[in-house]
């Protein structure tokens, strides 16, 4: 083996991810290669010193309970969390959240799609997570979907109009994963959560404790929009979506 | 599925690996506070997408939701201190560097130093190659990577930190 094909492998050699004959032929190169050993000993000398001094952080204590109430918790299961009365603070939030979400339960029950858009929303707000993608841009917006889903999803900024984007997320809807876009109209955020679907139906309005829902089928895709802004300016924004793009004005 | 059921497949599955979800966390955004917050909101992403988990042992599966959460929480919290930090490494009047007086053979006291300056993609693969101690294949999942550039990545960060470490050395023996 030479000098050069040994260096290339001599990464792979340490890590032990080589095959056992390429194992074996470094091993011989290193026996007999005073400068392929050194920097084979430079390698382990630096692994070991990691592993020395580079601190490895265990969970502090406490960690485990909190995360495990955060998640009995999102999975509805609230017989655990109210032991932990420290963190009965950050549940105030949650708690009108889902006390939200039940309400809406109880009135639309079995509009699972309008139920899983507003829980998310709700979700969203709590600080959980609003945005994977934050940009007014739509050309960075758009391709950041690439990949992460089976669609393209028609990313459209109505700044001009009052609703500029502010960013993009992947959520789970309806068992699927679904492209949402968020919008902000002065300090309201407007979810928009699109996929692929043939009309789907659906009450395509609806008020939920403060929230609205609107929903609308748009070029092969449905869309439901949800937010605390009042219906009239919901509708306004609605009619923009629902207007082909070469109609929006700023394309 | 239930949700009794799914929650405790879940915990089963997942708590275990709170250490290497913290540590990993940690790393990332080298600040206690900010990686326990990442931490619990990752394992609630990770409940959320846990459909899409296929089995196994769910390390790599978690670290690249841990890893993704944590990205997106610099990108929010840090925008302003999304800098390379590189240049720092050479930059003179490091008064903590130039005072710290090193023992003989303490070359590697600076290897924490060294690993918290590394741009973030090359730190993440250091810490699940040498303290997870994760095949390259598990690496390339939980960094959403190609294996080839899981293997230039963690190529050039040792280079990196070699190098900083000479530099340090360096710098205490004036």
């Amino acid at each position: 083996m030479t000098c050069a094909a040994a260096h290339s492998l001599l990464e792979p050699y340490l890590d032990g991810e080589l095959d056992a004959a390429q194992q074996a032929q470094v091993a011989e190169h290193l026996a007999t290669c005073g400068a392929c050993a050194g920097m084979h000993a430079q390698l382990l000398e630096l692994r070991a010193g990691i592993r020395q001094h580079a601190p490895y952080y265990r969970a502090p204590t406490g960690l485990q309970d909190r995360v495990r109430a955060a998640v009995r918790h999102a999975e509805g299961n609230s017989a655990g969390p109210w032991r932990w009365i420290a963190i009965a603070a950050a549940l105030l939030l949650s708690v009108s959240a889902a006390w939200t979400v039940a309400m809406f339960r109880s009135r639309a029950a079995g509009d699972r799609i309008a139920q899983d858009v507003l829980s998310s929303h709700v979700r969203s707000l709590m600080g959980a997570h609003l945005l994977d993608v934050p940009s007014s841009d739509r050309h960075t917006v758009k391709p950041w979907f690439n990949g992460k889903l089976d669609f393209s999803p028609d990313v459209r900024d109505f700044a001009a109009q009052g609703f500029p984007l502010i960013g993009g997320r992947i959520d789970y809807v309806g068992g699927r994963p679904v492209a949402a876009l968020v919008y902000q109209r002065r300090q309201h955020i407007i979810d928009v959560f699109t996929w692929p679907s043939a009309a789907a139906g659906g009450e395509p309005e609806g008020t939920y404790n403060g929230y609205h829902v609107l929903h609308w089928d748009f070029a092969g895709m449905a869309w439901w929009a949800v937010s605390d802004l009042n219906t009239g300016e919901l509708r306004q924004f609605e009619t923009l979506y629902s207007t082909p793009s070469g109609f929006s004005g700023r394309e | 599925m239930p949700a009794a059921p799914k929650l405790s497949i879940f915990e089963k599955a997942m708590l275990p690996h709170l250490d290497a979800a913290y540590n990993l966390a940690r790393w990332l955004t080298r600040n206690e506070d900010d990686a326990q917050d990442v931490v619990q909101e990752a394992y609630l992403r990770a409940l959320r997408f846990f459909d899409g988990f296929r089995g196994g042992d769910g390390k790599a599966w978690l670290l690249a939701v841990v890893r993704n959460t944590a990205l997106t929480w610099l990108r929010r919290e840090r925008p302003l201190v999304r800098m390379s930090f590189d240049e720092e490494i050479h930059s003179p009047g490091d008064a903590a560097t130039v005072e710290t007086k090193l023992v003989a053979g303490a070359k590697f006291a600076q290897l924490r130093d060294c690993m918290e300056l590394l741009p973030t993609e090359f730190r993440e693969v250091v810490v699940l190659r040498e303290m997870e101690e994760m095949p390259y294949r598990d690496i390339a999942e939980a960094a959403s990577l190609p294996i080839g550039t899981v293997m230039s990545r963690l190529s050039r960060a040792r280079q990196r930190l070699q190098d900083c470490l000479a530099a340090r050395m360096k710098e205490t023996s004036k």
